[in-house]
């Protein structure tokens, strides 16, 4: 327990101190940075429909980084969240598509929920065969996926799910009777936020509680000794990338049938690589994924307030620059605290031996 | 009076877990051999790394021949004429002799044909006889010895650290090293031995230092003690070994583990198993013992079914296994202590209960539809804890947290339960302390009283003559013979180890 308390305390200060370097480097383009925080800060506060935004851009985050920390836990690395989001995306546009008006709402998004996650889910258990079967490196083969993925949804935007119109490469929107309800009067906020903590916790009562959870986190650690246990590493591979493969695809659900509506190209084309460096920032821990979901929606909200601020002329990418420092603070207060735990033992022993 | 080749004065190492010495000093004198003598973990080979600039010391000081010196490298040591054969060589199997030994020690060119004939000059000087021009990879481990002290000659060391020199050898092999060591001394030279061996102590060592628990605990002269004294002082307690019953006819019970002249012939190279053939029965503990590296792992390997024989067939009570999954073999109750627990039994950074359920992940016992039975498993692992005294606080410590002797006890603990019929242990107490030791040793003597059939490879011929009721020798993937304990003298059972039958017919080369 000591420990946990300790790894969120170096986790706090680590972003402390990455957002103390963002706004230093805010006062080098001539602006006050504290003016600038201050102002974006109570221009998000004071407003409920950018403070429900943090929730909304947070939600697809959760589904990306667990889809990262699932096979973290494996030691396999799943780089592809972005193609299992976008086929996830693909059939959830699809099938909205096909049976908005025909069936009611909540039998289109249970439909919808399943589908999105057996696609992306279709996706990661390939890769997981690909190195279960061949020993591909899952690293590349997920990561190569991605464009794959990202190739045929183009494809598909220009031939059998463009719009009507014919004009952009883009689908239709979906009905209004296809959205997820929103769940906060005011905001964007849906109910795919909620799907994605339930999800998180859910993934980790598999982990921790379950005999597959312990299979996956056996195998991830020491693979020989989880074959004398008898346990087939070969299947885990697969069944941990196909899960971790739906997860991401359930963001699919939460994007389309929660926030755009529809699918267009270069669709939240950053959401995979940000997973990554939220399931690290989180250590692989799904609920962590959370609440570093979280601080990333805010700081993607916080940098989008600012690029608007009147007369402050603060391009919108600054954010980009901020997440990349905290993400690097946060790495690094990994080492350090491993670094100071090593020498208060030491000297512990030391003390203990003279 | 000329100042001693080496002294180590008040040197303390501490590691982030331990402390590996305290306040320890040492003189080691001109033309001495002297043996530092110890249990594992005892502090021995972490002195000695300090003394060849492998480990930086917190405190204390070092004096080389009168001088104070500081030693950050090998480099450093070796140019003070300090030289160091670790017990694991440090050499590239690809290389040749030459090439293995020059290395490090040339520049630019190198006409590789002068420097075999003066190395085989050296070797020749010191009655060595090692191909220079082969690959080291393809040689004994006697022979890779040789090149290593070649290593250290060749750069003219006066001062000759070992570490466990006589682990991997055969009794000839360390006769001939002890042989070596006695001529090098008498030349003026220094020799520090590290070792847990008794009888080469009193062979070959001037002066003997026990260490325990990273201290100095006795400084002996070989001639004013005796082994038992040396023992209790490496201990520190006395052990009772387990008793086995000699007269009881082993045999008798019903056969357990049957192998049907079982290969295992890789698609390139030489057999690694070849042609083995025996049985072992209910309440009978089968030893096989050899220098490690002659099939043994692979014997382990096709029990537990990590590979499969490509002819032959291995039975468990008359039942043909040779294609069931290792799954269903850890069902039919056979349990297995690997050789190394790191790399195959345990999981460091996973809590004790959960190292518990690696084998017990398909058992009903521990799952309510799927889900773990915590309660359960941390109940029993406490219980397995007290069981066989481990060190730990409770079912939540992590496995990596555990010293090695403990480490190996919950392995062991695990796998005496679900080894309901036989019981295979690959070098179960290597690099284990004698407490440990002698605990596991009671617990396999147990298991057999329970009627279990037990199968213990060892490399350490004590332990094989003090447990097993008959013992198989194997050399090169054979067995070079069947033999009821009591049969064979250590001499005999070397020759086999080495591939020789008594009338010195040497083993048909495979």
């Amino acid at each position: 327990m000591k420990t946990r308390a300790n790894v969120l305390l170096y986790n706090v200060i680590a972003v402390i101190v990455g957002l103390a370097i963002s706004m230093a480097l805010l006062a080098f383009m001539h602006v006050n940075p504290f003016e600038v925080c201050g102002k974006a800060l109570s221009k998000i506060i004071t407003d409920k429909y950018n403070l429900g935004e943090i929730l909304v851009k947070a939600t697809p985050l959760i589904f990306t980084s667990l889809a990262f920390a699932f096979t973290y836990k494996a030691n396999l690395f799943n780089i592809g969240a972005q193609g299992q989001f976008l086929m996830g995306s693909i059939v959830a546009v699809a099938i909205s598509l096909a049976l908005q008006g025909k069936v009611p709402t909540f039998v289109l998004l249970l439909i919808v929920l399943v589908a999105s996650f057996a696609a992306g889910g279709a996706v990661g258990g390939l890769i997981g065969a690909a190195k279960a079967k061949f020993k591909a490196n899952e690293f590349l083969v997920s990561m190569m996926s991605t464009y794959v993925i990202s190739n045929f949804m183009d494809y598909l935007l220009r031939t059998s799910l463009q719009e009507t119109k014919a004009e952009y490469m883009q689908t239709d929107a979906i009905a209004s009777s296809a959205y997820l309800p929103n769940i906060l009067p005011g905001t964007r906020v849906h109910l795919g936020f909620v799907l994605a903590v339930v999800v998180a916790i859910l993934v980790s009562v598999l982990l921790n509680h379950t005999q597959l959870g312990y299979q996956i986190r056996a195998v991830g650690r020491n693979p020989n000794a989880a074959n004398l246990g008898g346990i087939n590493a070969g299947l885990i591979y697969i069944i941990s990338f196909a899960i971790a493969g739906g997860l991401a695809g359930l963001a699919g659900l939460t994007e389309i049938n929660g926030v755009q509506h529809m699918l267009l190209r270069e669709f939240n084309a950053s959401i995979g690589s940000y997973g990554i460096g939220i399931a690290i920032l989180a250590n692989g821990n799904p609920i962590g994924c959370i609440f570093a979901s979280l601080l990333f929606g805010f700081l993607n909200i916080m940098g989008t307030t600012m690029g608007r601020l009147p007369g402050m002329n603060i391009p919108a990418s600054i954010i980009e620059l901020i997440e990349g420092i905290v993400m690097i603070c946060v790495i690094a207060s990994y080492a350090l605290r491993y670094f100071v735990d090593n020498r208060n033992k030491k000297k512990q022993m030391r003390k203990a031996g003279v | 009076m000329t100042a001693p080749a080496v002294e180590l004065q008040h040197i303390t190492k501490c590691f982030a877990k331990v402390v590996a010495n305290k306040d320890v000093s040492l003189t080691v004198n001109n033309g001495e051999v002297v043996a530092l003598l110890g249990e594992n973990g005892a502090g021995k080979s972490t002195i000695m790394k300090i003394l060849y600039g492998l480990y930086g010391l917190d405190e204390g000081k070092i004096f080389v021949r009168g001088e104070e010196v500081q030693i950050k490298t090998p480099a450093d040591a070796m140019a003070k004429g300090i030289a160091m054969i670790q017990q694991h060589f440090s050499l590239v199997p690809t290389h040749t002799a030459a090439e293995n030994i020059i290395l490090g020690n040339v520049r630019g060119y190198i006409p590789i044909k002068n420097y075999e004939q003066k190395l085989k000059k050296i070797a020749l000087e010191h009655g060595f006889d090692v191909p220079m021009d082969r690959p080291v990879g393809e040689l004994a481990v006697g022979q890779q010895q040789k090149i290593e002290i070649l290593k250290a000659l060749y750069i003219n060391t006066s001062i000759l650290i070992m570490d466990e020199p006589t682990a991997v050898l055969t009794p000839q092999e360390s006769e001939s090293l002890m042989q070596f060591i006695k001529e090098f001394a008498a030349k003026g030279n220094s020799v520090v031995f590290i070792t847990h061996k008794m009888k080469e102590v009193m062979e070959v060592a001037d002066r003997i230092v026990v260490m325990r628990n990273g201290v100095v605990v006795a400084e002996k002269r070989r001639q004013e003690t005796t082994e038992q004294e040396l023992a209790r002082l490496m201990i520190g307690q006395e052990l009772t070994p387990a008793v086995r019953d000699a007269s009881r006819d082993t045999t008798a019970g019903e056969g357990v583990l049957q192998f049907e002249n079982v290969s295992l012939q890789p698609k390139k190279g030489t057999a690694l198993l070849n042609d083995i053939d025996f049985t072992i029965h209910a309440g009978e503990i089968f030893g096989i013992a050899g220098v490690s590296g002659n099939g043994q792992d692979e014997l382990c390997d096709i029990i537990s079914g990590v590979r499969q024989p490509t002819s032959g067939r291995v039975l468990l009570a008359g039942k043909d296994i040779s294609k069931e999954s290792i799954r269903a073999r850890n069902a039919f109750g056979i349990g297995y202590v690997p050789v190394d627990r790191y790399r195959d039994a345990m999981i460091k950074d996973m809590n004790l209960a959960e190292n518990i359920l690696l084998k017990g992940v398909f058992d009903k016992k521990w799952f309510n539809r799927g889900f773990i039975r915590h309660k359960k498993l941390n109940a029993y692992t406490n219980e397995l804890i007290e069981r066989h005294r481990v060190k730990a606080n409770d079912y939540n410590d992590l496995a990596g947290s555990l010293s090695g002797g403990n480490q190996q006890k919950i392995v062991l603990g695990r796998e005496v339960d679900i080894g309901s019929r036989l019981l295979v242990f690959n070098q179960p107490t290597r690099g284990l302390d004698m407490g440990a030791v002698d605990r596991i040793h009671h617990v396999i003597m147990e298991e057999k009283d329970n009627g279990k059939a037990v199968l213990l490879v060892s490399t350490e011929l004590s332990e094989i003559f003090e447990m097993c009721d008959r013992i198989a020798v194997m050399h090169n993937g054979r067995f070079m013979g069947i033999y009821r304990n009591g049969e064979l003298t250590t001499e005999q059972i070397g020759l086999l180890m080495a591939g020789i039958h008594f009338d010195g017919e040497e083993a048909a080369a495979l």
